[in-house]
């Protein structure tokens, strides 16, 4: 071995390692191309709003006129606000019926399509159909169902032997109305979701488990539960974060009334921003939203992280 | 490439920006006037159905007709989402060029946010009622033409009156025994929609009205010495919670609709008696229910023991009302296009196929149900505009929230004097 022959081989080296480099230049200018649009959209319509709305929370302000700075004045007026903790317990609320109602219900109808029952065509569309229409429509729909004096639900409730109920009027009664046609609204949704995964089971372990001898019960514990795993996480950060983002059925068919009494922290920054035109209040309001949602989400991929590295199925 | 990108890029966002704005706008009816189609487009947004609808498409035409080369374009707005949505497109920046308001207090907050035009210059102020245009002048400026007037009146169904030899009270032990032989008879003797707040807001108005006088509200108003809070609010919370209590409404009115008619059909369908409302009532009874109207009486709001307010003193509203904003291309053409809306000829067909009182001077109606509340109306001497209307909206909501508790009886009456006197001092004390 010489001198000369070794030079060439570092040489060839060197040259290799170039063009390698260059390749994963290349690629990552035209990786990057492929992403920039969407990327760029995301950038002007999601982060910046979010900074954006940080940024209007640290001023009092009416929309129009000149902004004043006033630190972290909209937070602490915030913690002391009793609307404000009612709506965060009416979101919790929301929250709950959405992750401990709406997802078994889904889970439920979404079983029972796999049974061998006669007209199963027909239950699935029936079972969709309220998560076809708009959610405008669906609240109409419901404050004349809710009519407290000729509404369709009292007159049903009168064949029971109960009394009129004034559903939406009633400060007692109107969370769990709204909080029905909710779950009415959105259990469909999930219904879908974990029929798909449902199909996605291969049937040979219910065979293995059936020649085991293991039964109904143990079949779904032990295999479909786990296998639905990873989609009854997407789903309840789904229903979570809509949870806390919830508007517009309250919106329509209650407006955050009577009273206050189903105020959710969206109809309450609307109130704050469009009727009261305290902008700075309202995006203080939104932003503790956001991070609400955001630190949730954190917390459910952490813990099915974790789940994922004790050796549950991926 | 890079370049070819970055407009591909611009162009998309773009084309998502206008899509969005057509979206938006496809979201409400829009009815051109006659289909004149010019490059000077002046939009309108309002919330009127019915006749007062087909006014304003007849006032178009008009315009376009006068006016080669103009387009009014018409975009009515249901009542309750208009206030959210015309904030929000003046806080965004890309308001309409004209729109309807009621006057006061809420158009006052726009006038000070610099979005609305003063048309000082191009309106005769001296042709309409001087109350109503008082309602839309601020520092001596005028920043709205108010087309219409309206009044509360309780009506009632005749029919069930003369039934139960019932007569229009004029006091309130009257008005109690109207209401106590109407239980007796299983008919609900006042119907409310409440969930929209400002129905049942004109209760507190209005015996507040009876009670002190005119000066209270003046004078809470203006921090002049009285308050919110002056045993005279409380009192009105007692009245109000004493009708509730002895079941005077219908049941659950808190959550019913007003827009959606939830109050009104009560008394169409003859289970409910009486309603305390605007009289733009009449022109819903022409468009819901034409044969309701001769049934149809109404009586002031009865007076009270030992009160201070005289019969002639009148609640009432200005609206329509419409003004120009800051950002119209075409102040000028749009002010000109509220001159015709209010000239007297037009007001007078307005007041004729509305079934409406127009705020335009020496147009009086013809028709037989409008006369006696126009009559009524011309009697007045003190014209209380609605609260929530004259208020700064933050407070305006803090009055319709409290009252909507006192309905409810989630709250006494000291504690929403006490509630609204506190944002006052917060808002007015300046």
């Amino acid at each position: 071995m010489d001198a000369s022959t070794e030079n060439v081989s570092v040489v060839k080296q060197q040259e290799i390692l170039k063009t390698k480099k260059l390749v994963r230049n290349k690629k990552i200018v035209s990786i990057s191309l492929f992403i920039a649009p969407a990327f760029l959209i995301y950038l002007l319509y999601v982060v910046y709003p979010i900074f954006a709305t940080l940024g209007y929370s640290f001023y009092q302000w009416d929309g129009t006129t000149e902004k004043t700075f006033v630190g972290l004045g909209n937070y602490a007026q915030l913690f002391k606000d009793a609307v404000f903790w009612t709506a965060l317990k009416n979101n919790a609320w929301v929250v709950a019926t959405s992750v401990f109602v709406q997802i078994p219900l889904g889970l439920i109808m979404a079983l029972m399509l796999f049974a061998p029952i006669r007209g199963l065509r027909l239950l699935n569309s029936i079972y969709f159909l309220p998560f076809l229409m708009s959610t405008v429509a669906v609240g109409m729909l419901w404050v004349l169902m809710f009519d407290p004096m000729n509404g369709i639900v009292n007159v049903l409730i009168n064949v029971f032997g109960f009394e009129n109920v004034a559903w939406l009027s009633d400060e007692k009664t109107a969370m769990f109305a709204v909080l029905l046609v909710i779950v009415w609204q959105f259990a469909p949704f999930y219904m879908i979701l974990f029929k798909a995964a449902l199909v996605g089971i291969s049937e040979e372990l219910y065979e293995a488990a059936q020649i085991d001898g293991a039964n109904a019960w143990q079949k779904f514990q032990n295999i479909t539960i786990p296998l639905l795993m990873p989609t009854i996480v997407s789903s309840s950060i789904l229903a979570i974060v809509g949870s806390l983002k919830a508007f517009d059925i309250f919106y329509i068919m209650t407006g955050g009334g009577p009273n206050g009494a189903t105020e959710l922290m969206g109809t309450y920054m609307f109130k704050q921003a469009f009727i009261n035109f305290n902008m700075g209040y309202a995006s203080a309001i939104a932003f503790i939203m956001f991070f609400i949602a955001l630190i949730v989400t954190i917390v459910i991929q952490v813990l099915e992280h974790r789940r994922k590295q004790k050796g549950g199925y991926a | 490439m890079k370049k070819f990108l970055a407009t591909l890029t611009a162009s998309s966002m773009l084309l998502l920006a206008a899509c969005g704005q057509e979206g938006e706008k496809s979201g409400a009816s829009t009815s051109g006037g006659g289909g004149g189609s010019g490059d000077k487009v002046i939009e309108v947004w309002h919330i009127e159905t019915g006749e007062r609808e087909k006014y304003f498409e007849n006032v178009a035409t008009q315009f376009e007709k006068a006016n080669p080369g103009t387009d009014i374009k018409l975009l009515r707005i249901p009542n309750d989402a208009f206030k959210q949505k015309l904030s929000v497109a003046m806080s965004g920046g890309n308001p309409p060029d004209v729109f309807q308001s009621w006057g006061g207090g809420w158009l006052k907050n726009f006038v000070e946010q610099g979005s609305v035009t003063d048309i000082t210059e191009q309106v005769d102020a001296a042709q309409f009622h001087k109350n109503a245009i008082a309602n839309t002048t601020f520092d001596d400026k005028v920043y709205g033409v108010p087309l219409g007037i309206s009044t509360n009146l309780v009506f009632y169904n005749k029919e069930i009156f003369a039934k139960y030899n019932l007569e229009e009270p004029k006091t309130w032990d009257e008005f109690v025994n109207v209401i106590e032989t109407l239980k007796k008879n299983d008919i609900i003797p006042l119907s409310l929609a409440n969930k929209t707040k400002w129905p049942g807001a004109y209760y507190l108005m209005d015996i507040t009205s009876r009670l002190a006088g005119p000066e209270l509200f003046e004078s809470a108003f203006k921090r002049t010495g009285r308050g919110f809070d002056d045993p005279a609010y409380v009192e009105a919370g007692k009245y109000i919670q004493d009708l509730v209590k002895m079941d005077a409404f219908n049941p659950g009115f808190n959550g019913l609709p007003y827009d959606e008619g939830g109050s009104r059909q009560l008394l169409y369908t003859g289970q409910a008696a009486m309603i305390n409302t605007t009289n733009s009532f009449i022109n819903n009874i022409r468009a819901e229910a034409p044969e309701f109207e001769e049934k149809l009486g109404f009586f002031p709001f009865p007076s009270l023991p030992g009160g201070k307010g005289e019969m002639t003193h009148v609640p009432a509203n200005t609206g329509p009302v419409f003004s120009v904003s800051t950002k119209a291309e075409e102040p000028k053409l749009a002010a000109e296009f509220l001159n015709l809306m209010t000239t007297k000829e037009n007001a007078q067909i307005y007041t004729d196929t509305t079934g409406s009182l127009t705020a335009v001077n020496d147009a009086a109606p013809n028709d037989e149900t409008m006369k006696p509340i126009y009559d009524y109306l011309a009697t007045a001497t003190h014209m209380q505009m609605p609260y929530d209307q004259t208020l700064p909206p933050e407070l305006a909501e803090v009055h319709k929230d409290t009252t909507q508790a006192l309905f409810g009886l989630s709250m006494t009456p000291e504690e929403a004097a006490k509630q609204m006197e506190a944002k006052a001092k917060e808002m007015l004390d300046k």
